[in-house]
C-alpha cells in the first residue's frame, strides 16, 4: 500500500519542511501566552500536508512562521535543509519558494485576473513580457479559467477567485504551498468541486502543500498526511497517514476506508473543538 | 466550391454551438441570435475553403469531417499545420479586426459539413452583450493562442479584447450611465421640488411677506433680471465680459492650487501612510497645523508672499493639501496587509510592493480626497480673495458687499456653487476613469 502510494505521488525532489521544537509565545501586553508549544512535524517533498484545528488554536501561526510573516520564539523550522528560521533568526525572509494563498482571497482587486496571475514573474523579471503572458495564458487554461483573463477578480466567483490565486502561486514554481483555509467562505457545493480542482493541479505541478483547514472530512480526502492539533498552545495531538492512493476523486468519500479513517480521528478533533470552546467561554 | 447552403433549424445549431469552446458560456436567447445569422454547408473532399489573402470574412464551425489548416509562416506558429475535426473553430482571422485577411489555407479533407458566421455580425452581437462577448472573445484568444499556437498574435488579440471593453461600461460612458438611471429614478423630480421649495421660499419671505429678517436681501426677481440683464444696474451679468473674466480667475487659481495640492499631497500621504518612521516624525506636525483655519493663515501668507497673487494660492492651497494628504495616508492604511504579503511573497521588492500595491490600493482613498480637496480650494479660495487679490468671485463678492451692489453678491455666490459643483464631478469622472476595476465591482454590486 505504501509503495503504491509513493508511486502515485508526484516524484518531488524538493519542498522537505523541518518542523523542530517551535515555540512561539506572544506578548503583546505583559502577559505571555504561548500559541504554539514545542511543535515538531516532518512534511516530505510533494506531500499534502493538511494541519487540522479548531479556529484561532494557533495553526496559523505556524503558517507564518514557515511563510516569514512572524518570528517564533524557539526552535526552527528548515526547507530543504535550508534553515528558514530559528532562534538566532527568529524571522525566516518572505521567499518565492513558499507562497501562501490567503484566508480570505489576496488577489490584487485594481489587477485583471491574467494581471494577477502573471504578477510574480513579472516582479522576478526572469521571463519577458510575452514568455510571461504566454506562460499565465496556459497555466490558466490548465486549470479551467479560460474566459477569466480579461476580468477583474470582482467580475468572477469566489470559487474562480481561488482558483486564480492557486495558479498565481504556482507560476512562480514554488517549492511550497502555504494554504490558510482558502476554502472557508465557499458553500459546500463549490468546495467539493474546488477540492477536486486543487487535486487536479497538484498532479501536475510537483509541490509539497501546507494546507490549515478546521474540516476533517476536507483534511482526510486531499491529505497524504494529517496533523490534528491541540488547541492553544498549538502542537500535534496526532499525526495520521492516509492510505488511500492518489489520485483520489470524490468517490473516496464513500469508501469503507475514508469512513474508517473519519471514525479514528474525529474523537481527537472533538475533543479539541470542545477544549477551544470551554477556553472560550471562559475568556468571555 | 459547390457549396450547398441551406438553413437549418436552430435548435439543432443551438446544440453544435454549445459544444464549441468559445460559445459554451452563451446564453441561449444570444445563441439563437447568433444562430439566426449562420448558416450552414457542405463541401466536398478537396476543396479549398479558403487561401492566403483571401478576404477574411466568415467563422467557421466544423460539424462533421476534417479539414487541414496551414498558417502561412509570417504568423510563426509553433505547430503551423493542424487537422481539424468536429466542434473545432477556425477563420477566427475574421475577427482580428475590419476586413483583415485570411492567415492560413483551409482545405477539407473529408466531405465536410460546416457551419459559417460572418465575423462582423458575430461581433455585433457579442457586443450588444459585452459581459458575455468579453469571456467569448477571450476564449476565442485562449483557442488561438493554445491550439493555433501563435502566441505573437496575442498583441492582437488583447486588441479585440480591449475594443471590447470599451463597450464596456467605463469612463465618460459610466458617468453617461449612471446619468440615464438617476434621470429614470424619481431622484430628479426630488431634486426639483426641493430647489423649488427653496427658491419659492426666498421668493415669498423677501417679496410677498417681506419679513423683517430679509429686509435687505434682493429678492430673486431682482437677481435673475440683474443677472441675464444685457444693461446690468450694477455692472455684472452674463452679458459683460467682466462676469467671465471673475470666474476665469477663480478657476485659474483653483487650479494652479489643486494641481500643488495633488502633486505634493498625494505622495506626500503615500510616504505617510507606508513608513511609520516618516510618519511618527512629520504627522504630529502635519495634526497639528491641519485644523487651523485659512483665515488665521492670511497675515502669515501675506507677510511671506510680497505679491498677492502667491499669496492666494498658497492660502487656496493650504486646506486642499491636507484634505488629500491626509485622506492618502488613510488609503494606504486601509489596504489589507494580505495584499502586501501576498506581493512579497510572489517576489516584490519593497519598492515593486509600493508601486504595484500600496499606490493602487489607496487609489479610491486618494480619489476622495481630492473630491473634499477641491470643494475646500473653492473655500479657502473665496476666502483668500476677500482678504486680497484681485478679480475673482470672492473679490466680487466682498467688494458689492462694500459698495452695496446687493444682488451681485447673489449672482456671485450662485456661479461659485455651480462652478464648484462642476469641478468636483470632473475630479468623480477621472476617479472613475482611473479605476476601472472599482467601477466594474460597484456596478456589480448595484445589479
Amino acid at each position: 500500500m505504501a509503495a503504491g502510494m509513493q508511486a502515485a505521488r508526484p516524484a518531488a525532489s524538493r519542498g522537505a519542511i523541518r518542523i523542530e521544537d517551535v515555540v512561539k509565545v506572544y506578548d503583546p501586553d505583559g502577559a505571555a501566552v504561548m500559541a504554539v508549544d514545542h511543535c515538531s512535524l516532518d512534511i516530505e517533498p510533494g506531500e499534502i500536508c493538511m494541519i487540522v484545528g479548531p479556529s484561532g488554536c494557533g495553526k496559523t501561526t505556524l503558517l507564518n512562521a514557515i511563510a516569514g510573516f512572524h518570528s517564533i520564539t524557539s526552535g526552527s523550522i528548515t526547507l530543504d535543509g535550508e534553515v528558514l528560521c530559528s532562534e538566532r533568526k527568529p524571522k525566516a525572509e518572505p521567499g518565492s519558494d513558499r507562497i501562501v494563498v490567503f484566508q480570505n482571497g489576496a488577489l490584487f482587486p485594481w489587477k485583471t485576473n491574467l494581471e494577477n496571475v502573471a504578477f510574480g514573474p513579472t516582479m522576478l523579471g526572469k521571463l519577458s513580457k510575452s514568455e510571461v503572458t504566454e506562460k499565465a495564458l496556459g497555466m490558466m487554461a490548465d486549470a479551467g479559467l479560460s474566459g477569466v483573463e480579461h476580468n477583474f477578480p470582482g467580475e468572477v466567483s469566489s470559487g474562480v477567485r481561488r482558483r486564480v490565486e492557486i495558479v498565481r502561486a504556482l507560476m512562480n514554481d514554488p517549492k511550497v504551498l502555504l494554504l490558510d483555509e482558502p476554502y472557508r467562505a465557499l458553500d459546500s457545493l463549490t468546495k467539493s468541486v474546488m477540492h477536486e480542482a486543487l487535486l487536479e493541479i497538484y498532479y501536475k505541478n510537483k509541490v509539497t502543500i501546507f494546507f490549515i483547514t478546521h474540516d476533517l472530512e476536507e483534511a482526510i480526502f486531499l491529505g497524504h498526511k494529517v496533523a490534528i492539533m491541540t488547541t492553544r498552545p498549538c502542537k500535534p495531538k496526532k499525526v495520521l497517514t492516509v492510505d488511500i492512493p492518489h489520485p483520489r476523486d470524490y468517490s473516496v468519500l464513500t469508501s469503507k476506508r475514508f469512513r474508517e479513517l473519519m471514525e479514528e480521528t474525529s474523537d481527537a478533533v472533538h475533543e479539541e473543538a470542545l477544549k477551544a470552546f470551554r477556553a472560550g467561554e471562559k475568556e468571555g | 466550391m459547390e457549396a450547398t447552403a441551406k438553413r437549418v433549424i436552430p435548435d439543432d445549431m443551438l446544440h453544435i454551438f454549445k459544444r464549441t469552446m468559445p460559445f459554451q458560456v452563451v446564453s441561449d436567447p444570444m445563441l439563437r441570435k447568433i444562430a439566426a445569422r449562420s448558416w450552414r454547408a457542405s463541401y466536398d473532399a478537396g476543396a479549398l475553403l479558403y487561401d492566403v489573402g483571401d478576404k477574411a470574412d466568415d467563422i467557421f464551425i466544423i460539424v462533421s469531417g476534417k479539414v487541414e489548416h496551414a498558417l502561412e509562416p509570417g504568423v510563426k506558429a509553433r505547430r503551423p499545420v493542424l487537422s481539424l475535426g468536429p466542434g473545432d473553430v477556425f477563420g477566427w482571422a475574421a475577427l482580428l479586426e475590419k476586413y483583415p485577411a485570411r492567415l492560413a489555407k483551409a482545405v477539407c479533407i473529408e466531405p465536410v459539413e460546416i457551419i459559417r458566421i460572418n465575423g462582423e455580425e458575430l461581433l455585433r452581437v457579442l457586443e450588444s452583450e459585452p459581459d458575455t462577448g468579453d469571456v467569448v472573445m477571450s476564449r476565442f484568444a485562449t483557442m488561438i493562442t493554445r491550439d493555433y499556437t501563435v502566441p505573437d498574435l496575442i498583441a492582437q488579440l488583447r486588441g479585440i479584447h480591449r475594443q471590447m471593453h470599451s463597450g464596456d461600461i467605463q469612463g465618460m460612458n459610466l458617468t453617461l450611465y449612471r446619468f440615464s438611471l438617476w434621470a429614470r429614478s424619481p431622484r430628479p423630480y426630488l431634486m426639483l421640488i426641493g430647489f423649488a421649495l427653496f427658491l419659492g421660499f426666498w421668493y415669498l419671505a423677501v417679496e410677498v411677506w417681506k419679513l423683517p429678517r430679509f429686509r435687505e436681501m434682493p429678492g430673486i426677481t431682482t437677481v435673475v433680471k440683474e443677472w441675464f440683464s444685457k444693461d446690468p444696474t450694477y455692472g455684472l451679468s452674463i452679458y459683460t465680459g467682466e462676469y467671465y473674466q471673475h470666474i476665469a480667475m477663480s478657476v485659474w487659481r483653483v487650479t494652479q492650487a489643486f494641481f500643488l495640492a495633488t502633486v505634493l499631497g498625494v505622495p506626500f500621504g503615500l510616504f505617510l501612510g507606508w513608513s511609520r518612521t516618516f510618519k511618527e516624525f512629520l504627522f504630529p506636525a502635519f495634526e497639528m497645523l491641519r485644523p487651523i483655519p485659512i483665515l488665521a493663515w492670511v497675515p502669515l501668507a501675506i507677510v511671506m508672499f510680497v505679491a498677492t497673487e502667491s499669496a492666494v494660492i498658497y492660502l487656496t492651497f493650504l486646506a486642499s493639501f491636507f484634505a488629500t494628504a491626509l485622506n492618502t495616508m488613510l488609503g494606504v492604511e486601509s489596504i489589507d496587509e494580505s495584499y502586501t504579503r501576498a506581493a512579497s511573497c510572489l517576489g516584490a521588492s519593497k519598492w515593486q510592493v509600493f508601486r504595484h500595491v500600496i499606490v493602487p490600493g489607496a487609489l479610491p482613498f486618494v480619489f476622495t480626497g481630492l473630491q473634499i480637496s477641491v470643494g475646500v480650494s473653492w473655500f479657502s479660495l473665496v476666502a483668500a480673495e476677500m482678504v486680497s487679490g484681485q478679480y475673482g468671485l470672492g473679490y466680487v463678492i466682498n467688494t458689492s458687499y462694500t459698495m452695496v451692489r446687493y444682488p451681485t453678491i447673489v449672482i456671485g455666490m450662485i456661479t461659485l456653487g455651480a462652478v464648484g459643483y462642476v469641478t468636483s464631478a470632473m475630479v468623480r469622472m477621472a476617479g472613475d476613469y482611473m479605476m476601472q476595476w472599482r467601477v466594474r465591482e460597484l456596478a456589480l454590486g448595484s445589479q
